[in-house]
């Protein structure tokens, strides 16, 4: 039965509640620190040796569509009925919009430590310590809009300037590429300082605190905005029905990038699957 | 075919600069806490010496004071035979802090991990920036997924054991 993830600001209360208290469950149970511990370990950069498989690689897509997969698996087994919202940031840009609610993800982190004090992951509700984070700090962390000098949410059109190039990913397949969707959307741009950061780069930017590091899985708000970005490639491939993912191969021995990014057939570690075979997952859910 | 993982395949422009054999940043961040102490015998630079305009990576060593936190940075020689470019041990407060390289050269750190930065020291104090107060960074110790990029196991699934193995 093909379920359906909505967007965060149409659940009911209910589905609110079911689907915060499955995430609960899931850090009570140990279980969610290990999605923390993975998402870091997988980190590598593309001027470094080694296989990217999670960032700065084609396979960003494919991967945190099997990572978010994963995630909603283990929610469905506390409760059946829940599956990851998404959040759509072209709609909801405020500090007070949906998400960030007392009965959702809580609000902003407060002032003087960035320390969310709200809603269910607030380290006072006792439900929700940091335990695989990169300082020894136990709460969750949020700095959203970057008050110390601050930026937007990405716009529609951030987005419709993604969706709009047609080719998948482009060589090198890393961080330095201007053209291609993946990299578009994942969001590395040239130079420094705010232009540099684009749509999936940008939403961790403007979230800040846990969101801005390796850890940044400690703030559920990930989920919600990997469903986001999982959405936008369901519909690139709805917009250029004739492309795929690339690279259709493994780029060749003499070839930089041997080795360092997994091609159209390659297994993506950790997972089973290929890229090819997470191309479609319209059997299992579907957007609403 | 199978990608290669823990290869060291890399191409001729990488081979000037890259390290001989990969080490993960647990290797390099372990390594860190041993040598503290050579960290403070490395060639202080002023806190007021000019950022580089170019070539990231090319800076030196530092040592200074950065709203309130002692940073400190050095490249690191490995086996003493050569200076490896892109390999620099950063402390903040004397804790580790984990650099990574993008291919254009620039700098992320654990801590910032979405933006890049000119040099180590930019990095090293963006990372600062970000830092709550009172709190410090954390030595991410060894997880269940192993050591080097390890959430790389061929079939190897989040949660206990694989039993949530997935089939998509």
């Amino acid at each position: 039965m093909v379920y359906v993830r909505k967007d965060v600001s149409t659940l009911t209360a209910g589905e609110r509640r079911r689907f915060v208290n499955a995430l609960l469950e899931l850090k009570r149970r140990g279980e969610y620190d290990e999605f923390v511990r993975l998402h870091i370990d997988v980190y590598t950069a593309d001027g470094e040796n080694g296989l990217r498989s999670a960032h700065m690689a084609p396979s960003f897509l494919p991967w945190h569509r099997r990572f978010v997969l994963e995630l909603e698996r283990a929610l469905r087994r506390v409760d059946s009925s829940v599956t990851v919202p998404y959040w759509d940031w072209t709609r909801d840009r405020k500090a007070t919009s949906v998400p960030w609610t007392k009965d959702l993800l809580g609000g902003n982190g407060r002032r003087s430590d960035r320390q969310v004090t709200t809603g269910p992951f607030a380290y006072a509700a006792g439900h929700w310590t940091i335990k695989e984070g990169v300082t020894d700090g136990k709460f969750l962390t949020r700095d959203l809009g970057r008050a110390a000098a601050p930026i937007q949410l990405p716009t529609k059109s951030d987005l419709q300037r993604a969706l709009a190039d047609p080719v998948y990913d482009v060589r090198p397949w890393n961080s330095t590429v201007r053209k291609g969707f993946r990299n578009r959307l994942e969001g590395w741009g040239s130079g420094s300082g705010s232009a540099s950061w684009l749509n999936h780069n940008r939403v961790h930017r403007w979230v800040g605190g846990a969101m801005l590091g390796g850890a940044s899985v400690n703030d559920p708000v990930f989920w919600m905005h990997h469903a986001f970005l999982d959405l936008q490639w369901t519909r690139w491939q709805r917009a250029h029905r004739s492309h795929r993912y690339l690279p259709a191969e493994p780029p060749g021995a003499g070839d930089a990038q041997h080795g360092r990014v997994v091609a159209r057939h390659e297994k993506l570690p950790p997972w089973d699957e290929t890229p090819d075979q997470l191309e479609d997952l319209s059997r299992i859910y579907r957007y609403g | 075919m199978v990608v290669g993982v823990g290869g060291v395949a890399v191409g001729a422009e990488q081979q000037t600069t890259a390290e001989p054999v990969r080490r993960s940043r647990r290797e390099v961040t372990r390594g860190l806490l041993g040598s503290a102490a050579a960290l403070a015998m490395a060639p202080v630079v002023a806190a007021s010496r000019p950022l580089p305009t170019a070539g990231p990576g090319d800076a030196g060593a530092f040592d200074e004071t950065y709203r309130g936190r002692r940073i400190q940075g050095v490249p690191v020689s490995d086996t003493g035979r050569r200076l490896v470019d892109g390999v620099w041990q950063i402390t903040v407060d004397g804790r580790p802090l984990h650099l990574m390289r993008r291919a254009d050269g620039t700098w992320l750190s654990i801590i910032d991990h979405y933006t890049s930065y000119r040099t180590p020291l930019e990095a090293t104090r963006a990372a600062v920036d970000e830092l709550v107060p009172g709190r410090q960074l954390r030595d991410l110790a060894p997880g269940r997924f192993g050591g080097e990029h390890s959430g790389v196991h061929p079939g190897g699934h989040t949660g206990k054991g694989g039993q949530h193995g997935v089939r998509a």
